[in-house]
């Protein structure tokens, strides 16, 4: 408080006003971001120490949520175990395939524009929709894979109704939006100096080499940021897990993911006091996670310096 | 009607807007509300239910409904697809008894004891079973004539053995495929109160607080299931379920196989037959008793209701439940016509016929099919009363998986989601939440 008046009082009529008049430009989202996020976050945080069903009054159990959490609910560590699995399959295999489209996307042919928006537009597609898309297409029953499978002479599979299989499909699933990848990637790509590449070239190395030592090194910030972004978002899937495997994670909670282990404590068990203690081991755990990725980014990523 | 809380009676007093949800449905279902509440208006004119809200958009329903009631502007009624008995455990469904006495047809003897039992919890009633779909076995009259086995309704299997035994003259295997199932043994969640009851047991014991999933009985009656599926379908479900839709119902856009002529026997509920698959020109079909297990003695049948509530909050509890009462005795029909979800209310005249039915196969066998399904709702075993449904319902899909795709024994599938759900529901009783 003490430092305010003072630095209040350094300043002119004219800072002043226009200090007030930023304050006052920022506060609408410093209302939405104390009310819509800090609130909930929260109140999450104090929820996950009560017995609270929504509707009637939360009742303070101390650490009773946690202790059950980790020696009494056999579904958390099958939702963690589904989604750690979901994580190291899904994001390697969707930073190397959103990269390898940028690479594609950053030739100049003809119809760029085409491929560009072709790329993109299944991003835009509902997730709910593509869900039940590729519930059709990997169908065991007629569905489009394995009958493209056993037209070639393989056998058919159970897909969604194999517990080995079903998580594969979700992170096949999840590749329906390289796109959004690729195009963070591209604008990485295009900040690349040709001049770099040229001259490379120039001295004899490769494509091969140029990428390796050139464009890749160049691009670890763009990584760093789709890794960071991917790591988040698979630790969040839930839309396709519901649906593909309903609440019970099916076949054999094999689909049952970390969120959808909360839904289904928050809004079908009425424990939301327990799906609150989820919540926050699922935040500390991403928290860690992206700590954890930005302290390796020191030894791995490139930065630009002078 | 007696008056409660702070509304005023119906038709005295100044006009009140009764707000009503559902949580769903296909085709004119929830626009069908609209028709029944114009009707409705005539009888009450200071009365007027809103436009029905159909769903919650994207959102899931009951995700909603309870946000709607911590913050107390709930809808005045609705549907519930859900167990009544686990809301009103948790504090969020009015109770209605006082106000079932003074009605015209939700009276208590109005409704079977099996079925307003899934509306009660701790001696009062939170729910009305406005309509409730009864069950029983679906067989295919040509398949059953081109074997040369007798078809008559009486003549169906009485007992598990006689079943089995008649589902292997059936089942034919092309590889990996199975081609044709005679009939495949309880394998889902809802419908294993039923078949536990067939067998002289049951899942949940009410009036002792009690889940009872691993009694003697129900391991013995899943022992069973998976001795079958072993002998006459290879032991493995997995190869079952790849080969069709075996489930008597549209599932997730694949027709069922029954269409097609692929299955012999399969359980129904009453709302499917007026669905394409059962009402196929050339389809002939029949429905029979369920056959009692070697534990039990009496062919008893399952039922799937749609309940009426009235959250807690509502600013119109008198008028919402006059609308309630209304739909039970008299909108129901009108639900009926399109959508034959059994009328559960014994004052709803029991000739009523779906329409659908009735065009595709003729009035006379309409008559006959729902005669059969309102007897097998007499017949009712206590199903959907526990105030944890829906995680035992959980706790059983799994145990079934685990059963099913061979991960445990029945024994220690059933002990372990004994264990969660007795658990689960200790803990209601304990908290009272």
């Amino acid at each position: 408080m003490a430092l305010f008046p003072s630095w209040w009082a350094r300043r002119g009529p004219m800072q002043r006003r226009e200090a007030r008049a930023g304050l006052l430009f920022v506060l609408p989202w410093v209302l939405s971001l104390l009310l819509l996020t800090a609130y909930p976050v929260l109140a999450t945080f104090y929820m996950s120490f009560t017995d609270y069903n929504v509707v009637q009054p939360p009742t303070w159990v101390g650490l009773h949520n946690y202790r059950t959490m980790l020696t009494a609910d056999p579904a958390f560590w099958t939702s963690v175990r589904n989604t750690a699995v979901y994580t190291l399959l899904a994001v390697p295999l969707g930073l190397v395939g959103s990269l390898g489209l940028a690479l594609l996307l950053n030739l100049s042919v003809r119809g760029l524009g085409v491929y560009r928006t072709l790329v993109y537009l299944p991003v835009l597609a509902p997730p709910v929709a593509s869900t039940i898309i590729f519930m059709g297409m990997f169908a065991p029953d007629g569905g489009l894979i394995n009958a493209a499978l056993q037209q070639v002479g393989l056998p058919a599979l159970g897909w969604l109704q194999d517990p080995t299989w079903s998580k594969p499909v979700l992170v096949i699933l999840s590749l329906w939006g390289l796109g959004a990848g690729a195009l963070i990637f591209l604008a990485g790509l295009q900040e690349i100096p040709q001049a770099l590449l040229d001259a490379a070239a120039i001295d004899g190395a490769g494509p091969w080499q140029r990428f390796r030592y050139i464009t890749l090194p160049l691009l670890t910030p763009v990584i760093l940021f789709n890794l960071v972004i991917a790591v988040i978002g698979s630790f969040h899937v839930f839309t396709p897990a519901l649906i593909i495997g309903g609440t019970t994670g099916k076949p054999l909670e094999s689909t049952l993911m970390f969120m959808v282990h909360i839904y289904r404590n928050a809004f079908r068990y009425f424990a939301m006091g327990y799906a609150s203690a989820l919540a926050v081991v699922l935040f500390v755990a991403v928290l860690v996670l992206t700590f954890a990725i930005f302290w390796s980014a020191r030894a791995w990523v490139y930065e630009a310096r002078g | 009607m007696a008056a409660c809380g702070t509304s005023t009676p119906p038709g005295v007093g100044e006009p009140v807007t009764v707000v009503f949800w559902t949580p769903g449905g296909g085709g004119d279902f929830c626009a069908r509300f609209d028709t029944i509440a114009k009707d409705f208006r005539k009888s009450y004119p200071t009365i007027h239910i809103g436009p029905t809200q159909c769903g919650a958009g994207d959102q899931e329903f009951t995700e909603v409904l309870l946000a709607r009631i911590a913050a107390g502007n709930p809808p005045d009624a609705t549907i519930l697809w859900t167990s009544p008995a686990a809301l009103a455990a948790r504090g969020s469904l009015q109770p209605l008894d006082d106000l079932m006495q003074a009605a015209q047809y939700a009276q208590a003897e109005n409704w079977p004891p099996a079925v307003l039992a899934s509306c009660r919890f701790q001696g009062k009633t939170y729910g009305l079973p406005v309509t409730a779909g009864s069950c029983g076995l679906w067989y295919n009259l040509e398949m059953f004539e081109q074997r040369g086995i007798p078809a008559d309704r009486d003549d169906f299997p009485k007992t598990w053995d006689e079943l089995r035994r008649l589902s292997k003259e059936f089942t034919l295997w092309k590889g990996d495929r199975l081609e044709i199932a005679g009939f495949i043994p309880w394998h889902t969640a809802e419908d294993l109160p039923i078949w536990s009851a067939l067998n002289g047991s049951q899942l949940y014991d009410a009036a002792n607080r009690r889940y009872t999933l691993d009694a003697e009985p129900n391991v013995a009656m899943m022992t069973y299931a998976m001795e079958w599926l072993e002998q006459e379908y290879k032991g493995d479900f997995a190869k079952v379920m790849r080969s069709g839709n075996w489930e008597g119902h549209e599932i997730e856009g694949r027709q069922p196989v029954t269409m097609d002529q692929r299955q012999a026997m399969v359980l129904t509920y009453s709302w499917n037959i007026s669905t394409p698959a059962y009402t196929q020109p050339m389809l002939r079909w029949d429905v029979a008793r369920f056959p009692v297990g070697p534990g039990g003695n009496q062919a008893v049948a399952g039922y799937w209701p749609n309940w009426l509530v009235i959250p807690k909050g509502t600013r119109h509890v008198v008028q919402a439940f006059t609308w309630l009462d209304y739909l039970s005795g008299v909108g129901v029909k009108e639900w009926f016509r399109d959508f034959p979800d059994l009328p559960a209310n014994r004052q709803v005249p029991r000739d009523l016929l779906p329409v659908a039915l009735v065009t595709a196969k003729g009035e006379a066998f309409a008559r006959d099919i729902m005669s059969f399904f309102r007897e097998q709702l007499d017949a009712a075993t206590p199903m959907w009363d526990s105030p944890v449904q829906d995680f035992a319902t959980d706790q059983i899909k799994r145990a079934l998986e685990q059963m099913l795709y061979k991960v445990a024994k029945p024994r220690d599938a059933l002990a372990e989601a004994q264990k969660a759900c007795q658990g689960a529901l200790d803990k209601v009783f304990k908290t009272g939440a």
